[in-house]
């Protein structure tokens, strides 16, 4: 079976530059990573900063060699077959600050189209349209130096669309966007996807309610590893023998180690709101009952508990499971 | 002002640690060698060829150890002016953090001038080694044990000062035009080689470039270094004034310099903030 | 026409429109790029002046002045191109588009070579006024040889230089800046390269703008022949070599650098 992207035991490592003394080490960014994304899909690559997707991505779109292991990309090897490759592919990067600060956004974008071959009637009206959709027209003549964060991603949004590739890699796209861009970003995003079944999206995100909003399908990797590839609701099916509690206490709390110890305690995460003086707790349990032993814990050390609730699984639930940490925090 | 003296001093050390770290840690001390000993060698052999190429020319032609001591301190105008205005340019294209620079609450003309001090330690061992293979290896006629040595540290710190200041100006300039404006700072450059009698007496030039050189502080500060030096050639047009007259030129000029440059400065800050040009991006 | 050389025409035309366009929109560089680049050369001038009042060293310092702005191109333009464009973010761009690096090489040339002629021939036509420089063709299908195979030759080594500057870290400025003087001197930009001697002025040879500059004195200097290193024929004959050699190790530089920045992880590596 032909897949969009596939990979196969995936691995790539970096030499590291120390000091004299330490002398040079290796970082593993990827291990033996395996996917398959098929034709149509919208793939999500889900992980925290320094998980790997990136690296992924730089493979599959040909910036970068695998030190082992095998990626495809519409059925070619990206090692050998680069050239084929790029005929096939376009990336987009999150708070990328490509292009010239000369060229308005217009000429950006036709310029960059010219390296893909399209002709000039079929590049101008496919960004103007474009530039239509995703509220750019005011813009068009603008020069890219002048644009607001927010209108740079969507230009380099489009210039990722405009050559209509088969298979497009978006690497965080929405990368410190405000609320309204990232949503119109998503909604082009889903609208492409839907109205041309034949091509594919790989999309790496550390924002997991974009992942379970976009994605047909999601891998979770963490340290260069693929823990968990489904779609998200398979994924959260995972933890419905589990329960999921979350817990609002009114102190920023040190020593949160304790918890790890309970009896029925899976997994949790925190968050600490210090600008309110409260911590939120959140507890993946093998059961409610466990939830007693946590609660007796918070009150042997008389903290106050604000709120308690129980949720349904979100994918964030599913990757503190399987991670042991949410993505806005290490324990 | 105690303490906006402070910050400035504080600002001037910063400069000069990033301006060092940019210069000299991009490779190891054998390859840095090469290249401080390279250029100024190349430049000055550039010289000794069009001695040789002329048909009367020779090395001990009185004209060469004039033009050989004005090009060795002149690399002082271009690298130190060129290493303060390229500041603007490669923290802003480049590197991208100029506007961090700008709107911390210190003072950017000191942190330029800090960045400038680099380019002079840099400098100073290109000179001392171009003035080292003229003296030992090329045989110019200068006497260590003659050199008026005031004469030469006093006008070399008032010559660097005057440079720092035109350097700051040009980063001014900077701040409002285009990446290509590298052009611009080599143009400036040129010029200051062209008047400042750097590599012959002022004389040869027509009347007009002779009145130019003349209105222009760092002629008389090549020529003070000469004669600290007892170069025995010297200009026609600048025999008029004793060492002592070329050093008070040179004085007050920098001190009118270093003054005009704070409010030049000042001027093109303005203009670039009102304009948004901080943090553009020009490179094409 | 064939798809893939469609797309690499487009490409080049794409790629220069900035260099064209950006021109246009900054229009400083006038004066830099006019009258500035004058000054500098003026002052060689006078130091012949001051030596021997012949204006056949003014010609020669005119001449050299103005080939020395391809130079420039080439160093600032060319060779670091690929450097500048990583660190603003471009080069990963260029690097997935179905594009031989060629096109995106050419394209810049084909701009910078365009503000380099304009700078030379401010020289030029400036040095004949201001300083009353004296120049005779006496061939001008040969000059118009030799100043073209000598920028294809210049410019294939430009691109060379590229793809090896493409993965330094700051280096690459550094470099640059070493290439400058000690190529003037090894080129005979303001003096006959045989000056070098024998020896050193064939190592000066390697770079095409030495043959080239050499050539054109001697077939536009009054007593120009008596300055040639070799013969314009012989000349000819290595530039056509040199424009290959130099086009063919810039295409095999080329992918070898890439391959090897996408190995080591550097393509995309910043602020080294």
């Amino acid at each position: 079976m032909s897949y969009a992207v596939q990979t196969k035991e995936l691995t790539r490592t970096f030499k590291v530059k120390k000091t004299k003394k330490e002398g040079a080490s290796e970082v593993v960014a990827l291990k033996g990573v395996n996917i398959t994304v098929e034709t149509g899909e919208l793939f999500g690559l889900l992980g925290p900063n320094g998980a790997g997707k990136t690296t992924l991505i730089k493979i599959l779109s040909t910036l970068l060699l695998p030190t082992s292991g095998l990626a495809l990309v519409d059925g070619l090897d990206v090692a050998r077959l680069a050239p084929e490759v790029r005929k096939r592919i376009n990336m987009v990067s999150g708070g990328e600050h490509s292009g010239y600060g000369i060229l308005s956004v217009r000429e950006n974008l036709w310029m960059f189209s010219q390296f893909y071959g399209v002709d000039n009637d079929i590049a101008y009206q496919r960004i103007d349209r474009m530039i239509e959709v995703l509220g750019l027209s005011e813009f068009k003549k603008t020069k890219i130096g002048k644009l607001s964060s927010g209108m740079r991603q969507k230009m380099n949004l489009i210039r990722g669309f405009v050559t209509d590739p088969k298979i497009l890699f978006l690497d965080e796209p929405t990368l410190g966007l405000d609320v309204q861009i990232s949503r119109d970003v998503r909604k082009y995003i889903k609208s492409w996807v839907k109205n041309n079944p034949e091509k594919t999206i790989l999309l790496t995100t550390h924002y997991m309610a974009e992942a379970d909003e976009l994605c047909d399908r999601v891998a979770i990797i963490d340290q260069g590893k693929v823990i968990a590839c489904d779609t998200p609701s398979n994924l959260k099916r995972l933890l419905r023998q589990e329960a999921v509690f979350h817990i609002e206490v009114n102190l920023s709390m040190e020593n949160l180690d304790r918890f790890s110890g309970i009896k029925g305690v899976k997994n949790f995460a925190y968050e600490h709101k210090h600008h309110v003086g409260k911590t939120e707790l959140k507890f993946i349990l093998e059961s409610d009952a466990a939830i007693s032993q946590v609660t007796d814990v918070l009150r042997q050390d008389g903290t106050r508990i604000i709120s308690l609730s129980k949720t349904e699984p979100s994918l964030e639930d599913v990757f503190v499971a399987l991670v042991g940490k949410g993505l806005e925090n290490e324990s | 002002m105690k303490d906006l003296a402070g910050l400035d001093y504080i600002n001037l050390r910063m400069g000069s640690w990033l301006g060092w770290q940019i210069e000299t840690n991009w490779t190891n001390l054998w390859v840095y060698g090469l290249y401080s000993l390279a250029r100024p060698i190349a430049s000055t052999l550039i010289l000794v060829l069009i001695f040789l190429v002329v048909p009367q020319g020779k090395l001990e032609h009185p004209l060469f150890v004039y033009t050989y001591i004005g090009n060795a301190f002149f690399m002082y105008v271009y690298m130190v002016l060129f290493g303060i205005s390229w500041v603007i340019h490669e923290d802003r294209e480049h590197y991208q953090m100029l506007k961090y620079v700008f709107i911390a609450p210190r003072k950017m003309y000191y942190y330029l001038a800090g960045r400038g001090v680099a380019k002079l330690a840099i400098t100073t061992f290109s000179v001392l080694v171009t003035l080292a293979f003229g003296i030992w290896v090329l045989k110019i006629p200068v006497d260590l044990t003659e050199v008026n040595y005031l004469a030469l540290g006093s006008g070399l710190f008032l010559g660097l000062l005057c440079i720092a200041a035109l350097g700051v100006i040009l980063a001014a300039l900077s701040m409002v035009t285009a990446h290509h404006s590298f052009y611009l700072t080599e143009g400036i450059a040129g010029l200051f080689y062209l008047i400042s009698g750097a590599i012959y007496p002022i004389d040869v030039l027509p009347g007009w470039l002779q009145t130019l050189a003349q209105a222009f502080p760092l002629t008389y500060w090549i020529e003070l270094i000469r004669r600290s030096m007892n170069v025995p050639l010297q200009s026609q047009v600048l025999s008029v004034y004793s060492w002592q007259e070329l050093f008070l030129v040179l004085l007050i000029s920098t001190l009118v310099l270093l003054i005009a440059s704070h409010y030049i400065y000042r001027i093109f800050e303005r203009i670039s903030v009102k304009y948004g040009l901080v943090d553009r991006l020009t490179n094409y | 026409m064939n798809p893939e050389l469609k797309t690499n025409l487009k490409a080049i035309w794409g790629r220069a429109y900035v260099r064209v366009v950006g021109a246009n929109r900054e229009p400083s560089w006038i004066v830099s790029e006019t009258v500035l680049p004058v000054l500098a050369v003026a002052a060689y001038v006078y130091v012949y002046r001051a030596l021997n009042p012949d204006p056949l060293f003014t010609s020669l310092v005119i001449l050299g002045g103005a080939m020395s702005a391809y130079w420039m191109n080439i160093l600032w333009s060319m060779a670091m191109q690929f450097y500048w464009e990583k660190e603003m973010g471009n080069l990963d761009l260029y690097m997935i588009a179905p594009i031989s690096r060629m096109s995106i090489l050419l394209g810049m040339a084909a701009g910078g070579f365009f503000f380099a002629t304009l700078r030379a021939i401010a020289i030029f036509v400036l040095g004949i006024i201001l300083f009353q420089a004296e120049f005779v063709v006496t061939s001008v299908w040969k000059l118009f040889l030799l100043f073209f195979l000598s920028m294809f030759a210049l410019y294939g080594m430009g691109m060379l230089f590229s793809s090896i500057f493409m993965l330094f870290g700051r280096g690459a400025w550094q470099t640059s800046t070493l290439f400058q003087e000690p190529i003037y001197l090894l080129g005979g930009f303001y003096y006959p390269v045989k000056t070098l001697g024998a020896a050193v002025a064939a190592l000066g040879s390697l770079l095409p703008i030495t043959l080239g500059l050499d050539g054109m004195r001697q077939l536009t200097l009054k007593s120009g022949k008596t300055l040639g290193f070799l013969s314009v024929e012989t000349e000819i004959l290595i530039l056509v070599g040199m424009s290959v050699v130099f086009l063919l190790a810039a295409y095999y530089s080329l992918l070898f650098m890439e391959r090897l920045g996408k190995k080591e992880g550097k393509l995309s590596l910043r602020w080294q």
